[in-house]
């Protein structure tokens, strides 16, 4: 319970009502207004998969720490109806503050009970009466979250401008300033003084709020990624929406095609034509994709795909996390062929990380993916700056048209200790070849002699061996002497890492295996961690326990090592007390 | 001045009497008579017998996915327009697999040149009926008769936004090179289904069965191909299947309505990164 009159530390508000409300818009500037205020933010949308009428919820969680995940609780709440209550009232914070639109409960409702305070705040009826629009209601409940958090009205009147001043003119600034305001004073009509949740004051740190398909953009971007095909998909498409708007500065191109399976086919051929090329998909665009990804294996063409998981399989939830399409990624495909699969788990590692894909993808000549979650994808998260020195270009064996002409006899597959033959582009002089989705020989030509398929096989099999060692290591983090060890990959570093700190306050002692390359598997790092602990658990956000039958199929695990699974297929992303409440009861 | 050996890298080994070879003849002469560079030139071939095509001319060669030549050729073109870009399909591979990518890139009038050949049949996979087979022909793949109605290529084309459409014979190699060579020269993209006998798994549609049912645009005085409704009607009437140039206009590429620097290449920029150009992108995310 947080101690009233006390400034606050770490604090999660909730909004919450219906799709069309506008809780998607209130809640982004709110997260822009506490990051502006040097706060660290995470975001969390729950959203349904349609534009209007069913319930959403957009929770912004900041701290004076680095937060990376869900708050457990909610302190205060900002319900658009009473629905959102029923649905949410069960996780507020003891101490916390509800607001709601409308009479609906009763005042003997469970969250009255436990120290919880409720105020119903008209907030259509204040918005109709004062400005003859219910969609000013936004203002005014952001208005009042500002009266309550006591945020900085200098940051949020500039922030306001922002939004609306170039699109909509000085008048609706005005207006929705005035919404804000009014806000503010009905709430302090309503609201006392101890049910208040002021902030402590911070300053503006430079910092940036991003999502991690945004770093996902920015990082292709900085990488040298020039050509750009995909197809539209929830929840991936706003890395494309963002590269459309800022490749044709750089000379670069981004084209929608007409299924994903183009989308995969395009970017190879502007591969093969020598640029950096990419797509990004989710779910279903994945399946369509595998085809052609087996086509980049063979061809040996570098190819960076962006795969943002969402629930499935099928349809699934579009809008909704899972971590349930690295089996697809490791192993897809018919046929076998080297690929590289990372996941980062923080929006500055989707940044990184999307570099480091186009570098492994040339140097390697296969395809890489990048593999990030819904929560990642949609979710905004306060970062340090870029650091600029970590942006290195490596083409790998890309030839000069000068290094070609010193070669007699140019042979396009030539077999060479690491695998990796120099390469050479369509309209280069002396370079004349063909690529082959049959298999082939070092010319590129169909070959089904049974001693060239071996030759050919270990040759692409073989690169994989190289590109192991350059890849991202895991990373351990938490008390390295600790027996009890917790292995995860992507976006559930956040809760994971919260969780730690969870068992570490109650006298548990543990650490982390952040998985950041899936494959090639980083068989020697996983070991040691493993070796190194009593009890594992592996922490995913799916049904079946990829990563955990990943690790179990490339590793021989003593049987003094416990591995159990914790496993979170609801379409939510981890709460941190989840993994660490399973801990305790389990260890 | 190169001329037609210097695109015949190797012999082919389609079935003596294939009509692939009258393709392969007729894409060397035109080649020859636009002086192709070999090395700017990239064909993408899809699965089916014309797919060793590109194993037999000298140029540079992608042999692709089932039905995926289309984008895969686009991707090329768009990264490098320098390049000649000529993408070759099967009935099957471009009415069936990947008819969709057919549609879309006819509406996008990228500038590559598609070749279909057309044997009416799936001859890879030993003689299943394919999308322009006839109602009722016999097939292992229908031995009561196909019950589909046949697709027509060129007329899917006009609908679909084609901004040159072509239809020509195997059988006559001189003609279909004049037409390969129009379609190569035409800004956008250049479509030209090559009607082709199978000489093994296709007994009813043979050379000769072509020849008695083609009827030559070329040969009707009052045929303008720039006339979207002449062509239309040619297109509709079921008795004589059309061959020549069948429509042609000018639209604008979507390459030059993407891409503004044509003369350099996407393929040819400079990747390091200009920091202050991007610090300045990352104000939005403040």
């Amino acid at each position: 319970m947080k101690k009233k009159g006390t400034r606050i530390r770490d604090i999660s508000v909730m909004i919450a009502g219906i799709a069309g409300d506008g809780v998607l818009f209130t809640g982004n500037i709110l997260a822009r207004i506490l990051k502006r205020q040097g706060w660290w933010v995470y975001t969390y949308r729950d959203f349904p998969s349609n534009i209007r009428g069913e319930p959403t919820n957009y929770t912004i969680r900041a701290s004076l720490d680095r937060v990376q995940s869900r708050a457990d609780e909610i302190d205060v709440f900002m319900a658009f109806d009473c629905g959102a209550i029923i649905d949410h009232a069960d996780k507020m914070a003891e101490g916390g503050l509800l607001l709601c639109d409308g009479v609906g409960l009763s005042r003997s409702t469970p969250a009255q009970k436990k120290k919880r305070t409720y105020h119903i705040f008209p907030l259509r009826k204040l918005a109709r009466e004062n400005f003859k629009s219910e969609i000013y209601k936004n203002m005014i409940a952001l208005g009042a979250l500002a009266y309550i958090l006591d945020l900085d009205f200098g940051v949020i009147e500039k922030l306001i401008s922002e939004a609306f001043l170039k699109k909509k003119g000085k008048e609706v600034v005005e207006k929705n300033i005035r919404a804000i305001r009014l806000g503010c004073q009905q709430a302090e009509k309503i609201v006392e003084p101890e049910e208040l949740h002021p902030l402590v004051e911070r300053k503006e740190a430079g910092r940036l709020l991003l999502s991690g398909n945004d770093a996902v953009a920015l990082g292709a971007l900085a990488g040298g990624c020039r050509f750009f095909a995909a197809y539209p998909i929830c929840p991936a498409t706003e890395i494309w929406q963002w590269l459309a708007r800022y490749l044709p500065g750089y000379n670069g191109l981004v084209v929608q095609t007409e299924d994903e399976l183009a989308a995969l086919n395009m970017a190879l051929g502007a591969a093969y034509a020598g640029a950096r090329a990419m797509t990004s998909t989710s779910g279903p665009g994945g399946s369509l994709m595998m085809e052609a990804f087996g086509l980049a294996g063979m061809t040996e063409i570098p190819v960076v795909v962006a795969h943002v998981q969402r629930v499935g399989p099928s349809t699934g939830i579009p809008t909704k996390t899972e971590q349930s399409d690295l089996n697809q990624w490791v192993c897809g495909s018919h046929g076998e062929f080297p690929r590289i699969v990372l996941s980062p788990g923080t929006v500055e590692e989707c940044f990184g990380f999307t570099i480091k894909a186009f570098n492994l993808a040339e140097k390697y000549q296969c395809p890489v993916v990048l593999l990030t979650e819904q929560d990642f994808g949609q979710n905004l998260f306060t970062v340090k700056r870029f650091d600029w020195n970590e942006v290195e270009i490596d083409r790998g064996k890309l030839l000069s048209q000068e290094e070609l002409d010193g070669i007699k006899d140019y042979r396009r597959y030539e077999l060479t200790a690491d695998g990796i033959s120099p390469r050479a582009l369509p309209g280069m002089k002396n370079g004349l070849h063909m690529v082959e989705s049959n298999e082939h020989d070092v010319r590129g030509y169909r070959d089904e002699d049974p001693e060239n398929r071996v030759r050919m096989m270990r040759k692409r099999m073989n690169k994989l061996k190289s590109a192991a060692r350059d890849s991202i290591p895991p990373k351990v983090w938490g008390e390295r002497e600790a027996k009890t060890g917790i292995i995860g990959f992507g976006s559930t570093f956040g809760p994971i890492r919260e969780a730690l700190s969870q068992l570490r306050d109650k006298g548990i002692r543990a650490k982390y295996l952040q998985m950041r390359t899936l494959w090639p598997f980083p068989v020697k790092k996983a070991g040691e961690f493993i070796s190194s602990c009593d009890a594992v658990y592996i922490v995913e956000n799916n049904y079946s326990g990829q990563l955990s039958r990943l690790v179990q199929s490339q590793l021989r695990i003593p049987a003094r090592i416990q591995i159990k699974n914790i496993l979170n297929y609801s379409s939510l992303a981890f709460r941190p007390r989840e993994i660490s409440t399973e801990i305790q009861r389990t260890l | 001045m190169r001329r037609e050996k210097d695109y015949h890298l190797s012999d082919p080994t389609w079935c003596p009497g294939c009509g692939i070879y009258g393709l392969f003849a007729a894409l060397k002469m035109a080649a020859g008579d636009l002086d192709l560079g070999p090395e700017e030139t990239v064909i993408v071939t899809g699965i089916g017998c014309h797919g060793r095509l590109n194993n037999h001319f000298r140029s540079y060669g992608f042999h692709a996915l089932h039905g995926r030549t289309l984008p895969l050729a686009s991707g090329i073109k768009l990264a490098n327009p320098r390049l000649s870009v000529l993408s070759i399909s099967g009935d099957g591979d471009a009415y069936s697999i990947g008819v969709g990518h057919f549609i879309h890139a006819l509406r996008k009038n990228i500038d590559i040149t598609y070749l279909v050949v057309d044997n009416r049949i799936y001859a890879l996979t030993q003689g299943q009926a394919s999308p322009t087979t006839p109602l009722g022909h016999v097939s292992i793949s229908a031995p009561f008769g196909t019950k589909e109605l046949p697709l027509d290529g060129p007329r899917l084309a006009l609908a679909s936004g084609g901004t040159f459409i072509a239809r020509g014979f195997s059988g006559q190699p001189q003609k279909l090179a004049a037409l390969i060579k129009k379609g190569i020269q035409h800004k956008g993209f250049s479509f030209i289904e090559v009607l082709s006998p199978c000489v093994t798994h296709n007994k009813i549609i043979s050379a000769q069965w072509f020849k008695e049912h083609i009827s030559p645009l070329d040969e009707d005085p009052g045929y303008d191909p720039r006339d979207r409704k002449q062509a239309g009607e040619k297109l509709i009437k079921e008795d004589k299947i059309p061959v020549g140039l069948i429509y042609a206009e000018e639209r604008a590429t979507y390459g030059e309505l993407v891409l503004p620097e044509s003369d350099h290449p996407l393929v040819g920029n400079d990747l390091d990164l200009d920091v202050k150009k991007f610090e300045g992108i990352l104000e939005e995310f403040q």
